[in-house]
């Protein structure tokens, strides 16, 4: 394999792509195929949906590549595409959540139990960890979708904005109402671990 | 500072956007207010949290190899 491609940015691999070379399109899918797996994965929690929408999402985008005008959107198409399928498996699935209210008025400063200095094997316990995922699944979509990409996967609000065609101070409201539901999650659960003599400060 | 504007700048500031002189004074706040301190503590470990949240890795390289063919099959026809 060529190291050339290797070499190219992503927007120089698709004008290469457009232009017939094949290299190119193996170096996209070498570079974003796992991208496009965990999204799809965090989105769904289904390990085969995430590797079948993963193939449906190359096959359906590169094979309209010539509508892509500008080439630096590649990776946030890529994601918007991800991310409709994801919903689409949802929704046939029936776990698409309809936006449900969150009330976060108390949730700004309800809880006064410091838990942050609980020991690391209780914070990073299989236990701890599967009560944040079952509560990211139970956010709206738009905010559990925003939270994934950034928390989860790590991606630049910019390009969450720009996928989700929201701007990006939309994107930080939703990041952070949905990290203040987490928190709360969290807390209610990291509570069994306190001092019940009191204060733990 | 007071408590509302100290957990408003909160996001800005894991975002590192806010300027030296804010997050000075946030830290002055945080010293002496202990709610905020506890909810900047939980909320950043929140966010830490959902950091560490682990895929179980990765595309298989059959799917790959898959997915490479019918690429070149549907993209590149000889
Ligand atoms: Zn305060």
């Amino acid at each position: 394999m060529s190291k050339q491609s290797e070499k190219l940015s992503d927007a120089a691999l698709v004008t290469e792509i457009k232009h017939g070379d094949a290299e190119a399109m193996e170096e996209i899918v070498r570079r974003f195929s796992n991208k496009v797996y965990n999204l799809a994965f965090h989105l769904t929690r289904d390990a085969s949906a995430a590797e079948e929408i993963m193939q449906e999402v190359f096959l359906t985008v590169l094979s309209k590549i010539h509508t892509l005008t500008n080439e630096a959107y590649f990776a946030t198409w890529l994601y918007r595409v991800t991310t409709n399928a994801s919903y689409g498996f949802l929704r046939k699935e029936k776990k698409f959540t309809e936006q449900t209210l969150i009330d976060d008025t108390n949730s700004e400063h309800s809880a006064v139990y410091d838990w942050s200095t609980l020991p690391d094997d209780v914070l990073l316990s299989e236990e701890s960890s599967e009560v944040l995922r079952t509560a990211i699944d139970t956010l709206p979509d738009t905010m559990r979708t925003v939270v994934i990409m950034k928390d989860v996967e790590g991606l630049k609000n910019e390009d969450i904005a720009q996928t989700l065609g929201l701007t990006v101070p939309a994107v930080k409201s939703r990041l952070h109402r949905g990290r203040l539901v987490l928190r709360e999650i969290l807390s209610d659960y990291f509570r069994k671990y306190s001092d019940p003599s009191g204060d733990n400060v | 500072m007071n408590c509302k504007i100290c957990s408003k700048l909160l996001q800005e500031y894991l975002e590192n956007s806010i300027s030296e002189e804010l997050i000075s004074e946030l830290n002055t706040h945080l010293k002496e207010c202990r709610r905020c301190r506890i909810f900047f503590r939980t909320y950043s470990l929140t966010v830490t949290l959902s950091q560490r949240i682990e895929t179980p890795c990765c595309v298989s390289s059959e799917k790959i190899k898959e997915l490479t063919s019918l690429l070149h099959e549907r993209l590149f026809p000889k």
